[in-house]
């Protein structure tokens, strides 16, 4: 009897193990995202593409603009976004209000510490223009290569087409 | 052949370098995910949150479950990712959580001038217990709850403040 407790207590602590490496490997170094929505048409697609995402560059600050980051929301915190980094800290950032109705426009200055991210489909997207520009700590990892799709299968875009 | 016999002798040594190493590396991941997702120490220091926590230093034991739960509350003394510089994380208590009001001075050493700030969806505000020196939501604004790091429950040292927060 004993050595069946043994064994489930050694294959517990084997799954754990394994459990742990992929934890570690997700958090701190990449992982395998799922991003939908229509807020970045035609980047990534409505219904979703599998996306590797790493977690290295915001860590030793090498995000830019450009780059397409996964972001914790500010507004809702259980969730996490996906948008185009268009200003860091210190740029004039320019965009429409309303760009379903109107060609107003409205200028800020990115404070200290934050970024200003946008979807790339601005008629469709919750972003900075809604919520304000988001402390830097809130980016948690930068997308890298799409996986899925296989027809859309290769490296992100560094610059909104 | 004396190749070989090395390619051999090199193969075992390995292979037991593999073996420590690797049960290195399970402790120190089982270290590491204690520290970040159930409790760990931090050294405080600062004039922002006197009386409570002393200008020279202070180690506090953080939990970092209750902020996963959600289940943090007015009153709290939290670790907070700074809004204005991500590399630094400050002290502060919780004075107001979403959809609170909250009434501050605007300049406690000089007026008794106040303001009173909404905290919208998603953020806390919060401020250090020594309101004249104390860079906090005052100054930098709601913060976003994802910048929550954990919650200070414990003072460890000095051994004379030791006790609950």
């Amino acid at each position: 009897m004993w050595s069946i407790i043994r064994e489930a207590f050694d294959k517990t602590l084997l799954v754990a193990k394994a459990y742990g490496i992929l934890h570690i490997t997700n958090s701190y170094l990449c992982t395998v995202a799922l991003a939908y929505g229509p807020s970045m048409i035609p980047t990534i697609n409505l219904t979703g593409d599998l996306i590797l995402a790493e977690r290295i560059s915001p860590r030793l600050r090498k995000v830019g603009v450009g780059d397409i980051v996964i972001v914790r929301s500010p507004v809702v915190p259980s969730r996490v976004v996906t948008k185009r980094v268009v200003g860091m800290e210190g740029d004039r950032v320019t965009y429409l209000l309303d760009p379903h109705n109107s060609d107003e426009v409205r200028s800020t200055v990115v404070p200290r510490g934050h970024v200003w991210i946008q979807g790339d489909n601005i008629y469709n997207s919750k972003d900075s223009r809604d919520f304000g520009p988001v402390p830097y700590a809130l980016v948690e990892a930068k997308l890298l290569w799409r996986v899925w799709p296989p027809k859309d299968f290769g490296p992100m875009q560094h610059i909104a087409r | 052949m004396k190749l070989l016999s090395y390619i051999k002798q090199w193969k075992s040594a390995a292979r037991e370098a593999v073996a420590q190493a690797s049960i290195a590396a399970q402790f120190l991941s089982f270290i590491h995910i204690t520290d970040a997702y159930i409790c760990s120490t931090t050294l405080v220091q600062g004039p922002s949150m006197l009386p409570t926590l002393n200008y020279s230093g202070d180690v506090v034991l953080i939990e970092h479950l209750s902020h996963r739960l959600g289940k943090l509350e007015p009153g709290d003394i939290l670790l907070v990712r700074s809004p204005v510089d991500p590399k630094k994380i400050v002290a502060k208590r919780i004075v107001g959580m979403e959809g609170d009001r909250v009434t501050y001075l605007t300049e406690p050493s000089y007026s008794e001038s106040s303001r009173t700030v909404l905290v919208p969806k998603g953020h806390v505000w919060i401020q250090g217990d020594n309101v004249y020196a104390s860079a906090d939501s005052r100054y930098f604004g709601a913060v976003p709850y994802g910048l929550i790091q954990g919650r200070a429950f414990l003072r460890v040292w000095p051994i004379g403040d030791f006790g609950y927060l």
